[in-house]
């Protein structure tokens, strides 16, 4: 495509573009649907939404595939509902603790993952992700292991909390195009195909590595944290591997690299599998084939065949 | 003694270990990707030998068998339908090498067990003993007759692939194309072929570990989470790609567990080989007997 | 005072001394060669200039500060800039795009960025492809698009690791005419080459390296008739 709709700043706007439309469309969808019972799904697949977009970042954007975003989820979770726990915080000093636990943690795992590549990058991210939930899943005194924690709620409506998601998920949406589209975004590309290139032609990688680990992590922990006050229960489950994996495969369904993509994954990926609960409990079945499928032959994702880029 | 005792268990749970490791460290070796279904192939080997024993009702030795066929056509398959794009063909894919792997693999994974869960059902089964010996002890040391009779046959096992590697011609067409994919086809050897063979005996060992220690834990389709992660563990620990290094890091980790477990803490006894893993790879990323990477 | 200078540096791999106590001195606005058969140390040394790689003993300097040990981001924001053998570009974003991200990686402006970038796309015919992804670029047009990733920002130095292997001659034709360009505006050049006939072309001074050491270091033409040097070529069974 040698025109100008491949620069990146192009490919941005259309990206971004589109993704509001999804956001916009969402906003109208409480009007034709009241169910309290749709608008859960659709406040969980917004949930899945936000973690999609938070591991883009990372492995979309950055090149660094963790395996750890469920895992961050759970952590910030856990830090809202165990300061609730232990010392009766409110959610206003609660959620913000757990964005910023997650994005200190998220930066540590940074420093030590810096000279990992590939397998050995994704072995001790899964590694990480793995002890914390054993962890926190052991520590019966702490955090009440398996039986998980109560958490307060924010609002009782739930239309209301469909609102809360959805604001947080086109902040979070505008705040990455933001970032994108400035210098931050462009090194994040350099590191993602050239990392050595990247390094000897001025990039801080050291710098901008940690910085998306902790921008990704701290998304991840955002939602869980708020996904903790919905439900009113964490449990370690929120972190188990499974659901890294549906993460990874909403966004390489919808698009990597993407703003769209992780957006629309998480919504098309999560809607079809309640629909296909009702048909059998397939849909995990069905839901592997379709990631296996994509990586194989359509790599670029959903979003990528809609603007028909490679 | 209570030591001995562990340092025994330890050795024997460090064999089947080895069984299940030691195909991803050739897969490994090779591809320089890390599979993550490796432990379906593990849960297909004991589910292939439980059902055989149970419903076709053929004796245990020929279920193991077939277990063993089922994990070496599923590797073949696997290699064949989805693992190729790695590296025939496709400059773009060097890019996207171990997305592809992680995400493919673990979709696989995915599928694997549910089909399982929805085609045999959720509930563990009980796979029938090879032996029906159970407890006898020998010295200070209480064994059990599957357990003795599956090291064993996993001891054998291993020795035959060393030999394997070492002797034969195949062995060392799977060793050149490990060090070197180009070369070794520049040398006449079909490199494609190769890899299909090292994913058949990955598949066929991982499967065969699954059946031998089918009769001791009961599968449910679950049932390959853990061995996998203690794969990783190993093929980390010992130098990814090198077999040696993970047969010695499997005996390594299968005593060292069955210390911590009983010494330390039971609960975290899983979580500690995470722990060895991520301080090998942040301190060690060569493992113990592998070759350090080159920068630039 | 150099514009870059070594002392001392050293560099042994396992028991074998890849590079032993260099001392390499260089000028505002030269273009020094830097030759030597296979395996005598030139890209190690390269790879030590430019952070790669950290030097077992020695010190370097860039314009008067000792840069021994830094990285190589830090260097290229100092500008020391390299280009690789095996050509460097972000192939997932378009030529453009990567100037830009070059450009503004060295501290320059959107707007500065932009204007230069085009001009270096014009300078060296890359303008047609500016818009395709690097990575659908020919091998040809990666290595020029590297090329003017190193100058986005004018380079004190730019170290060239073999920048004509591979290259057919109307490309090394480009190339070196470029170089002599930016050479004529004050920029200065490490050239690392096998190409004999380029190094007599471009560079007035040259270094050469035998064995980790530095054997000969002068005038071109007075190195490429020393004996050491001669020796070092015939005695490894090299092209002399």
């Amino acid at each position: 495509m040698n025109d100008a709709r491949n620069l990146w700043s192009r490919r941005l706007r259309t990206d971004f573009r589109a993704a509001l439309s999804i956001i916009a469309a969402l906003a109208v969808v409480p009007l034709f649907v009241s169910s309290p019972y749709w608008l859960g799904i659709l406040v969980v697949s917004i949930y899945f939404a936000l973690l999609a977009l938070g591991w883009n970042l990372l492995a979309g954007f950055t090149g660094q595939f963790s395996l750890a975003p469920a895992a961050f989820a759970m952590l910030g979770a856990y830090a809202t509902a165990l300061l609730d726990y232990h010392l009766k915080a409110p959610l206003a000093i609660g959620i913000p603790a757990g964005i910023l636990a997650t994005a200190l943690l998220g930066w540590l795992l940074g420093r030590i993952v810096l000279r990992l590549k590939g397998p050995y990058l994704a072995l001790t991210t899964l590694s990480f992700a793995e002890i914390s939930r054993v962890v926190v899943g052991n520590s019966h005194e702490f955090t009440r292991g398996d039986q998980g924690l109560n958490v307060p709620t924010l609002m009782q409506s739930r239309v209301g909390y469909y609102y809360l998601f959805l604001a947080v998920l086109l902040g979070v949406l505008c705040a990455l195009y933001l970032l994108m589209r400035a210098r931050a975004g462009r090194f994040w590309l350099a590191i993602r195909d050239d990392e050595t290139g990247a390094a000897s032609r001025g990039i801080d990688v050291v710098r901008y590595k940690t910085l998306a680990f902790a921008l990704s992590c701290a998304i991840c922990g955002l939602a869980g944290s708020l996904y903790g006050t919905f439900s009113q229960l964490v449990s370690p489950e929120l972190g188990l591997l499974l659901q890294t994996g549906l993460v990874i495969s909403m966004v390489v369904i919808g698009g990597m690299g993407t703003l769209t993509g992780p957006v629309a994954g998480a919504l098309i990926v999560y809607l079809s599998s309640e629909l296909l609960r009702g048909v059998g409990n397939i849909q995990l079945i069905v839901f592997s084939l379709v990631v296996i499928v994509f990586a194989r032959f359509f790599r670029t994702g959903l979003f990528g065949l809609a603007t028909g880029r490679r | 003694m209570l030591a001995l005792d562990l340092f025994v268990n330890g050795l024997i749970f460090g064999l089947f270990y080895a069984l299940m490791a030691v195909g991803l460290a050739m897969v490994f070796g090779v591809l320089k990707v890390v599979n993550f279904a490796h432990g379906e192939f593990y849960m297909v080997g004991a589910y292939t030998y439980v059902l055989c024993a149970m419903k076709l009702n053929v004796s245990p030795w020929v279920a193991l068998a077939m277990a063993a066929f089922a994990g070496a056509a599923l590797g073949w398959t696997v290699e064949r339908l989805l693992m190729r794009p790695l590296y025939v063909g496709y400059a773009s894919w060097s890019i996207m090498k171990d997305e592809y792997a992680v995400v493919v693999t673990f979709g696989l994974s995915l599928l694997l067990i549910n089909l399982v869960d929805k085609v045999v059902g959720p509930y563990p089964y009980r796979g029938p003993a090879l032996i029906e010996t159970s407890r006898f002890a020998v010295g200070p040391v209480m064994l059990n007759g599957q357990k003795l009779i599956a090291a064993g046959i996993s001891a054998a096992l291993l020795v035959a692939l060393a030999l394997f590697i070492k002797r034969s011609l195949w062995g060392r067409q799977i060793q050149a194309v490990a060090q070197n994919r180009l070369g070794a086809s520049l040398a006449g050897i079909d490199a494609t072929r190769t890899t299909s063979l090292i994913f058949a005996i990955s598949g066929l060992l991982a499967a065969l570990a699954g059946a031998l220690l089918a009769p001791l834990i009961n599968p449910s389709p679950d049932v390959g989470a853990f061995p996998a992660i203690k794969s990783y563990v190993i093929v980390v620990l010992g130098g990814m790609g090198s077999l040696w290094g993970a047969m010695a890091a499997a005996l390594i980790l299968g005593v060292l567990e069955s210390f911590f477990a009983v010494y330390v803490s039971y609960d975290y006894r899983d979580a500690f080989g995470l722990l060895i893993l991520m301080l090998v790879l942040i301190f060690r990323p060569q493992g113990l007997l592998g070759e350090k990477g080159r920068e630039v | 005072m150099s514009l870059l200078r070594t002392e001392g540096l050293t560099k042994h791999f396992g028991g074998v001394a890849a590079v032993e106590d260099l001392a390499l001195s260089m000028e505002e606005g030269e273009i020094l060669g830097l030759i030597g058969p296979n395996g005598s140390g030139k890209t190690t040394a390269l790879n030590m200039l430019s952070g790669f790689l950290a030097p077992d003993a020695g010190r370097a300097w860039l314009a008067g500060e000792e840069v021994t040990r830094m990285a190589p981001d830090a260097l290229a924001r100092r500008g020391l800039l390299r280009m690789f053998q095996m050509t460097r570009v972000f192939a997932r974003i378009s030529a453009l795009d990567n100037l830009i991200t070059a450009g503004l990686a060295r501290g320059l402006t959107e707007r500065e960025t932009q204007k230069r970038a085009d001009a270096l796309l014009e300078e060296l015919t890359l303008a047609p492809v500016a818009c395709l992804d690097a990575g659908q670029l020919s091998g040809g047009q990666r290595k020029l698009l590297e090329f003017a990733m190193c100058f986005i920002a004018p380079p004190r130095v730019a170290l060239l690791d073999e920048p004509f292997a591979a290259v057919h001659p109307v490309m090394r034709e480009t190339m070196a005419a470029f170089i002599r360009r930016r050479n004529a505006e004050g920029h200065a050049f490490l050239v690392v080459s096998h190409d004999m006939p380029i190094v007599v072309e471009l560079c007035p001074r040259t270094a050469c390296m035998n064995a980790g050491r530095l054997i000969a270091a002068g005038a071109t033409r007075d190195v490429l008739k020393d004996a050491a040097v001669i020796e070092a070529y015939l005695g490894s069974g090299s092209h002399a």
